[in-house]
Formats: C-alpha cells, sequence, structure tokens
C-alpha cells in the first residue's frame, strides 16, 4: 500500500488550521498499512471546508486541504486512522463506486446528473443550492412553456437537462459546455440554460433570470454499498457519528 | 490498415488460457465431484426468451437481427437458456437436475462507459426440481467448495432472503412501495426518510435497510418483528440453513474459512429470486469485489414450461475474470505456459520420415508428454539455444540412418 509521507509543516491563524508547526513525517506502521483503513472523498470547490469541519466534528482532522501551499492529493489524518481524497466534484461518486473510497460527500446535483450507483446515507444540509432553468432578461419567456420547439438549452448538466425536458415532453436540444454557460443566451447559442444556481448573483450580473427550478441540492454522504454492506472498518460507526454530528449542527 | 478487435472485446492469449483454463478445471472437479452435469446451451437466444425472468434489460443485451427480422441476443447469464433448455427438451429427466456450465456471456456496456469489456466468462451450477432447506444448503456448500479448491483466503458471504424481505414490503400501500423497495435495495436511506410515509412505516423501511449483520443478531431482530406464520416459517428456515451452514464449515470456530453476514436488504427490484439470496465479496487489497452470486428462484421455470407448471430452482454463477484478478499476486496461477518435453530433429532432409516417426512414438509413450518438431534451417547451437530459451528439458537428433541421440539440457528455469 501506497503511503506518502505526511507533513504538516504550514502556519497559519485560521481557526481551522492547528497553529502548531509539528512535522510528523511517522508513516502508519507496518500493521496498520495491513488493514485497509476508511478512505473519504472530499470535492474540492464551495463543498470542502464544511465537508472538512463535519469530519473534524468526528475527530478526523483534514484541514490540510484547506491549505493554499498543499498539494497533496492524499492525505492522512494526524492520528493516522483514515485517508481523505482530494478530487473533483464530480469525480467523487466514481471513487465512491469503485470502491477506491468508502464514503464520500458530493453535492446532490453530481448525484442526480450522474446516476452513480452508491449508497445514499444522509443529507448533510449544506452547500444549499437549486439547479434552474434561466433565461435572457431581455427574452419573452417566463416560463419553460414559452421556449420554442427545438430551442436550444446549454448545460454542464445534459442529463438533468435531457429528464426534465423529456419529462414535460418538450423537444429541446441540449448543448453540453464545460464552463460559463451563461454566455449560451448572451450570445443567442441557446435560449437557456440549464445550471446550479446558489445566490443568483451570477445570473444577475449577466443578465439572465431564473424561470423554473428542478431541484434543490444539498451536500449528500454517499457510501460504497459493498463496503457499507460488509460493514468494512466499521463504517457504520462512522457514520453514526457523522449522523450525530449532522443532527447536532 | 490495422484491424482492431471492437470496443469491449478482448483476446486471450495462451498464457491468459493456460491461467484460465487451471481456475475453471478446479471448479469442474468440484462440480463432477457433486455429482453435476455440464450442459451446454446456445450463445445466441430469442430476446424474449432472455428477458422472461424480468431480470434482463433489453438495453443491456446485445443485439442481432436474423432473416425473419426476429430480435435475437447473446445471453447475458445462463440461468434462462438452463431453465429454457431443462422444461423443453428434459421433459422426461428425473429430478432434481444437477446441471452446470462454463460459458461465455455477453454484456453491452452501459451509455458513457467507454471500452468497457463486453464479454465475459461465467461458471456456475442450477440445480433444479428440489426446493427447500436442503438444496439451499447443498448449493451454499458447494460454492464454498468452489472457492476452497481455488485457494482462495478470505471472503464474504452476504446471504438475503428475498421472499421474506417482500413479504415484509407487503405493509406498505401499492402506490408507494416499488419506491421503498428501490431504496432499500440501493441502499438510498435518504429517499425512505423523505417518502410520505407513516412514521411506523417510515421506522420499518429504516430497519430493512439495515437489517444486516451477524446471522443470531440479524435473526433475532427479525424474530421480535410481529410476523405471521407464513414468515415465521422462512425465519426459522432461514435460522436452520444458516446453523447447518456454520456447523459444516466450522464458522464459529476461530480463523473460518470465510465470514457470513446476514442481510435482508439484499433484494433485487424485479420478483426474479423468491427465496435466499447471495452474493460472494473479496476481501483484499483492492477492496470488495462481487465474485458470484445467486439465489433461488421458484417462479422462474414455469414461464418456460409449455403448460405453465413449474419447479424449484436454485444456482450461482462464479465470474472467472473476477476470480482471476483475485487469484494473480496469490502465485498459484500458472505463471507461464506449461513447456514442451522433447525437441526432435531431423539431422537431414533424409531422415524426416524417422524424425515423425520417434516423435510420434513418444507422444504415444506417455500421456500429455509435449513433443515438438524442429522445423529446419537452423544450426545444432541455433537449436539447442531455441531448447534452451523454452526450457525444452530434452533434444532427440535422429540420423539418417533413423537411429536417435538423446541430449539432455540442463534447465536454466
Amino acid at each position: 500500500m501506497l503511503v506518502g509521507t505526511y507533513e504538516r509543516t504550514f502556519k497559519t491563524s485560521s481557526s481551522l488550521f492547528k497553529t502548531e508547526t509539528e512535522t510528523s513525517n511517522v508513516k502508519p506502521s507496518s500493521i496498520l498499512s495491513i488493514f485497509p483503513m476508511i478512505t473519504v472523498a472530499l470535492p474540492k470547490g464551495s463543498l470542502l471546508k464544511d465537508s472538512i469541519r463535519l469530519l473534524q466534528s468526528v475527530g478526523l482532522d483534514f484541514s490540510l486541504f484547506l491549505d493554499p501551499a498543499n498539494r497533496q492529493l492524499q492525505i492522512w489524518n494526524p492520528e493516522q486512522t483514515a485517508k481523505a481524497l482530494l478530487v473533483r466534484n464530480s469525480d467523487v461518486p466514481v471513487y465512491v463506486e469503485y470502491g477506491q473510497a468508502q464514503l464520500g460527500i458530493v453535492g446532490y446535483d453530481v448525484l442526480r446528473e450522474k446516476k452513480p450507483q452508491v449508497a445514499h446515507l444522509m443529507d448533510l444540509g449544506f452547500g444549499q443550492c437549486r439547479m434552474s432553468v434561466a433565461v435572457k432578461q431581455a427574452s419573452s419567456y417566463r416560463s419553460v412553456l414559452d421556449l420554442p420547439v427545438h430551442g436550444r438549452i446549454a448545460s454542464k448538466f445534459v442529463n438533468c437537462a435531457h429528464d426534465y425536458f423529456r419529462e414535460l415532453d418538450l423537444q429541446v436540444e441540449i448543448v453540453p459546455l464545460y464552463g460559463s454557460v451563461e454566455l449560451g443566451p448572451i450570445t443567442g447559442m441557446s435560449e437557456a440554460i440549464v445550471d446550479l444556481v446558489a445566490t443568483g448573483k451570477t445570473l444577475q450580473e449577466n443578465g439572465l433570470i431564473e424561470i423554473e427550478v428542478l431541484f434543490k441540492s444539498t451536500a449528500r454522504l454517499i457510501a460504497h454499498p459493498l463496503s457499507y454492506r460488509l460493514n468494512t472498518d466499521n463504517l457504520h460507526d462512522l457514520v453514526d457519528q457523522l449522523r450525530s454530528a449532522t443532527v447536532l449542527a | 490498415m490495422v484491424y482492431q478487435p471492437p470496443a469491449g472485446a478482448r483476446d486471450l492469449l495462451p498464457l491468459d488460457v493456460a491461467q484460465k483454463r487451471w481456475l475453471e478445471d478446479r471448479l469442474q472437479q468440484v462440480f463432477h465431484h457433486w455429482g453435476y452435469h455440464r450442459i451446454i446451451t446456445s450463445t445466441l437466444e430469442r430476446l424474449d426468451a432472455l428477458m422472461a425472468g424480468g431480470a434482463i434489460q433489453r438495453s443491456t443485451v446485445l443485439q442481432l437481427q436474423d432473416l425473419e427480422n426476429e430480435g435475437l441476443g447473446l445471453r447475458p447469464e445462463l440461468t434462462a437458456s438452463i431453465a429454457r433448455a431443462a422444461v423443453t427438451r428434459m421433459t422426461g429427466a428425473t429430478h432434481p437436475l444437477r446441471l452446470y456450465y462454463n460459458a461465455n456471456i455477453f454484456r453491452r456496456a452501459e451509455e458513457g462507459n467507454h471500452n468497457r469489456q463486453q464479454e465475459f466468462y461465467q461458471a456456475g451450477v442450477e440445480l433444479l426440481g428440489s426446493g427447500g432447506l436442503v438444496a439451499d444448503a447443498e448449493i451454499l456448500l458447494l460454492l464454498a467448495t468452489c472457492l476452497q479448491n481455488l485457494g482462495l483466503q478470505q471472503w464474504n458471504l452476504i446471504l438475503g432472503e428475498a421472499g421474506l424481505t417482500r413479504s415484509l414490503l407487503s405493509p406498505f400501500p401499492d402506490s408507494i412501495r416499488a419506491k421503498v423497495r428501490h431504496a432499500i435495495a440501493h441502499l438510498d436511506r435518504i429517499t425512505l426518510e423523505t417518502l410520505p410515509l407513516d412514521p411506523e412505516l417510515r421506522d420499518r423501511a429504516l430497519l430493512l435497510l439495515d437489517l444486516r449483520g451477524r446471522p443470531a443478531d440479524v435473526l433475532q431482530q427479525v424474530g421480535s418483528l410481529d410476523l405471521d406464520s407464513e414468515q415465521r416459517e422462512i425465519v426459522n428456515n432461514l435460522k436452520s440453513l444458516v446453523e447447518l451452514i456454520q456447523d459444516s464449515l466450522n464458522l464459529n470456530q476461530p480463523n473460518p474459512s470465510f465470514s457470513l453476514i446476514l442481510d435482508l436488504s439484499l433484494i433485487r427490484t424485479f420478483d426474479y429470486y423468491t427465496g435466499i439470496v447471495f452474493e460472494v465479496v473479496s476481501d483484499g487489497e483492492s477492496g470488495h469485489q462481487i465474485l458470484g452470486q445467486g439465489g433461488r428462484y421458484d417462479q422462474l421455470l414455469g414461464l418456460y414450461h409449455p403448460q405453465g407448471k413449474t419447479y424449484p430452482g436454485i444456482g450461482f454463477s462464479l465470474q472467472i475474470e473476477q476470480l482471476h484478478r483475485i487469484l494473480l499476486p496469490t502465485q498459484q496461477l500458472p505463471h507461464q505456459t506449461p513447456a514442451s518435453d522433447w525437441l526432435v530433429v531431423a539431422e537431414s532432409a533424409q531422415a524426416l520420415v524417422a524424425a515423425f516417426a520417434y516423435a510420434q512414438a513418444l507422444r504415444a509413450s506417455t500421456d500429455r508428454l509435449r513433443v515438438e518438431m524442429d522445423l529446419g534451417t537452423r544450426s545444432p547451437d541455433a537449436i539447442r539455444k531455441y531448447a534452451q530459451d523454452r526450457a525444452i528439458a530434452q533434444i532427440a537428433w535422429i540420423s539418417i540412418q533413423g537411429t536417435a541421440t538423446v541430449e539432455t539440457l540442463a534447465s536454466e528455469r
């Protein structure tokens, strides 16, 4: 088992960080590395801070991932009892589905989009946002039913968009984009977009308005189904602790 | 022009085949020892026959069309084919039927899965015409013996009871039962928590979702539910089965050969299995993988019978590729193809008749001896080097007079 040297040499004043500059070069002992430990896949971006705070509340400290100087993608907690992977939001369920991580934290939007074969254990409550249809404010569209037949919808969430319009029995063309979907309507490439909205600021600044909400999203705790069934490394205990911590929060 | 195999296809080269055969031979030994007979069914089946049981989705079948435009598919598993053959072609046979198979199957890769394998190999058994505890126990013990004969260390058997779980779901209103079942089968607790359910039913749903663990604990938990007589009988049978398996395999002793987990959330979203269901799951550094699965299907054969007459059935399938992957690091599998025992060399063209005859005589002398002919055009030193490189133990030099000089090579490997 590959074990990275765990070094914590950063200094910071943030309360989330340990301020002492202890350097721990201790690799997990050979006894520990025989037994696979719980690995958690964590999402880069907006959910990371709350995810790390939640894990800290049950005694698993992965705050190294919040240090801008950190370049490691796989780290151990200081007690060397668990491991965390730092991956793209949409890659979290992939690592969990293939079992490289037993647990993961990811937005419901990603689960709706990718429909991974994972256990959905808990709504963690943070990371609130919504999947919405938005159009140019200046347009005449105020409902999806106003959109022209065979109109174009730009989205990063092609499956969500496709499912939604199919359920409404509206014929539209989905244009896949990987970022800045707001430019779709602005440039005239598409009549509308389907995108994740947190505050609505970006839409507003780009002259777009929401006309429909597909669903609301929050961060979810997911698990590898077989590891959950087998209770690998006492997974259930950790899940129960996370549940208590979430209820209290 | 380079001809490439279709995406998801895989060629098995001689070493792959040697390793695959090693696995299959060991499984076959066990099947024979337990009185099972091999059945070979058609790779191609009519689509409706493949899908009759409800467990196979059209989208997962690799489809073909014959001249009459009848939908055909490459089999994605063997049970449907064997059920069809058993009730239509083996009607006169005495029950129980003990059948095994070792065959390739095909699954269409899901959308978005690039280059995922489409052809797989499975070995498995079907025990037809007998229901009840003893048949269930035979199948589980046979499964354990198969894995033991492969030298597999540390694995898990997750055991469920589809009939019991389905029965425990019966109090849920029709409108919502399918959703509850889907959520339990997919371990989706969030959905169970948000579905519009009475508190009592929600508690039952959440209980079913996590009704797993050590068999004794789970049986006690189930026993404390308000069960009807039919459910109580299933629970009692399950208890007897678990005890029979544990006692037969010494699972309660230290260092058991595998761990048995009773899991009543192990269900499918379709009514295919009617009794016990199970999955074999590997342990180890590469994480958990499903190595095999099976269960009891007492309604399936009736779907294929011309008069709808049904017989009980139970079986399992083992995934050869997964077993191969798990066993590869254990060094048990052959790590090279077997070397030839003899190289027969004609010293000149005139000696060829004698050389071929000598090689034939060697082959006839002992079973399984591998004898290859030198194909000429090489110097004696080049021939010796070739034999050394290929770990061939002996060279027979055949002279014009037809006499053989045997040279034994020092083995390097």
